[in-house]
């Protein structure tokens, strides 16, 4: 039973993630789309300005999956 | 190599998992046999210990090998061959290393680091760069799993062969969680060294909390500063590592489909979902793993250049 809510916990946690990344990434891509809008000619320099939050925000991502998967894999030994 | 318990644990269970596997399938066993790495008791080479340390070689060690050895001769053969020439103009693959240099250099390290630091610091970044990149770009060719169906089918050699051994699983280096900490403790050192470069050695540790702040401010953000110092290279060893080995779970478990769908409902039914929902799944990720793959050596390397970049220009 405990086995179960354990697996439970991880796939609302893996859905959080996803949803949290995925709101995070499309205000990001909003922003750099309506910014190049209005100025094409500064297009590399807003590229370069989103480029490092958005792999910041992939890396806090990628690591409360790690988390969520090392749940997993300690209720299962 | 050193390993951490935990690592051990995982690999363990594989080597039951391939003796299980004629009678059941399990999806997680097959999953991580294929991504963790060969079990320490019986490493692929057997090597004496070295001050404490088992030095034998295993599955991903002698893929980091490899991957060093290609990226050496690669890089110097291909420049020796390069300035030797007469007349300097590039050709053939020096073409894309020349590319893959300035691009690192002139769009990552000169931004981040600052004109006067350029020269210093591109070389490392450089080396950290290729390696990462050769090594995920080796990890997403399945060498090792062709070499494994051909023993499988063809020559049948015993349980304890080379090759046999080496064929157990994925080869990516780079997923391994050792190697990108031990990639991000170099970034991690590297960014010390940058600021204690630029502004010697009490200078840079002072150059970390802001100055001008009223006291009490200034102390509770002294073990703040000093915890982001770690949390930088953790995240760097996470992100590359995670990356690496999430592709590859996610197509074996799209593909382990087949076997559960065939041990449920009988060979048909895996064989219709193996033709028109793994294999289809599974060439878009591998699509996808093609660009997460040199995105991954780019945000490694940006990063890290990011960050010494930090150490340098640290104006509080």
């Amino acid at each position: 039973m405990e086995l179960q809510f354990a697996f439970m916990g991880v796939a609302i946690g893996l859905g959080l993630i996803v949803i949290g990344a995925g709101i995070g990434i499309g205000k990001l891509a909003a922003g750099a789309a309506e910014a190049i809008g209005r100025q094409p000619s500064a297009a590399p320099q807003i590229t370069g300005a989103v480029n490092l939050p958005l792999f910041l925000l992939e890396g806090v991502a990628i690591l409360a999956e790690v988390f969520a998967l090392l749940v997993l894999l300690l209720n299962q030994g | 190599m050193f390993q951490p318990p935990e690592v051990e644990h995982v690999a363990e269970p594989a080597g039951e998992a391939a003796h299980a596997a004629s009678e059941a399938f399990n999806a997680g066993e097959t999953i991580i046999g294929h991504v963790a790495n060969s079990s320490l008791e019986h490493p692929l080479i057997h090597l004496p210990p070295l001050f404490g340390i088992d030095m034998s070689v295993t599955k991903h060690v002698l893929m980091l090998w490899l991957v060093a050895a290609t990226v050496f001769l690669l890089v110097t053969v291909t420049v020796r061959r390069y300035v030797r020439q007469e007349r300097l103009v590039p050709s053939g693959f020096m073409n894309a290393l020349e590319f893959v240099v300035l691009f690192i250099r002139d769009s990552i390290v000169e931004p981040n680091v600052g004109r006067k630091w350029v020269n210093t610091w591109t070389p490392l970044l450089l080396t950290l760069a290729l390696f990462i990149l050769v090594a995920n770009v080796v990890g997403l060719i399945p060498i090792f799993d062709a070499l494994a169906l051909l023993n499988h089918t063809v020559l049948h050699l015993p349980e304890d062969a080379f090759l046999t051994q080496v064929t157990h699983g994925g080869v990516t280096a780079t997923g391994n969680y050792n190697v990108t900490a031990a990639l991000a403790t170099i970034s991690f050192f590297a960014i010390i060294a940058a600021g204690v470069k630029a502004h010697g050695f009490f200078k840079h540790w002072k150059n970390m909390v802001p100055h001008g702040l009223p006291l009490p401010v200034t102390l509770f953000l002294i073990p703040i500063e000093i915890m982001g110092m770690f949390v930088r290279p953790f995240a760097l060893t996470m992100r590359l590592a995670a990356n690496m080995s999430g592709g590859h779970i996610a197509i074996l478990a799209i593909m382990s489909f087949v076997f559960i769908f065939a041990g449920l409902y009988g060979a048909v039914a895996g064989a219709g979902i193996g033709l028109f929902v793994s294999l289809p799944l599974a060439v878009g990720i591998s699509a996808l793993e093609i660009i997460v793959v040199g995105v991954q050596a780019y945000v490694f390397t940006l990063l890290t250049a990011v960050f010494i970049g930090m150490a340098i220009h640290a104006h509080h």
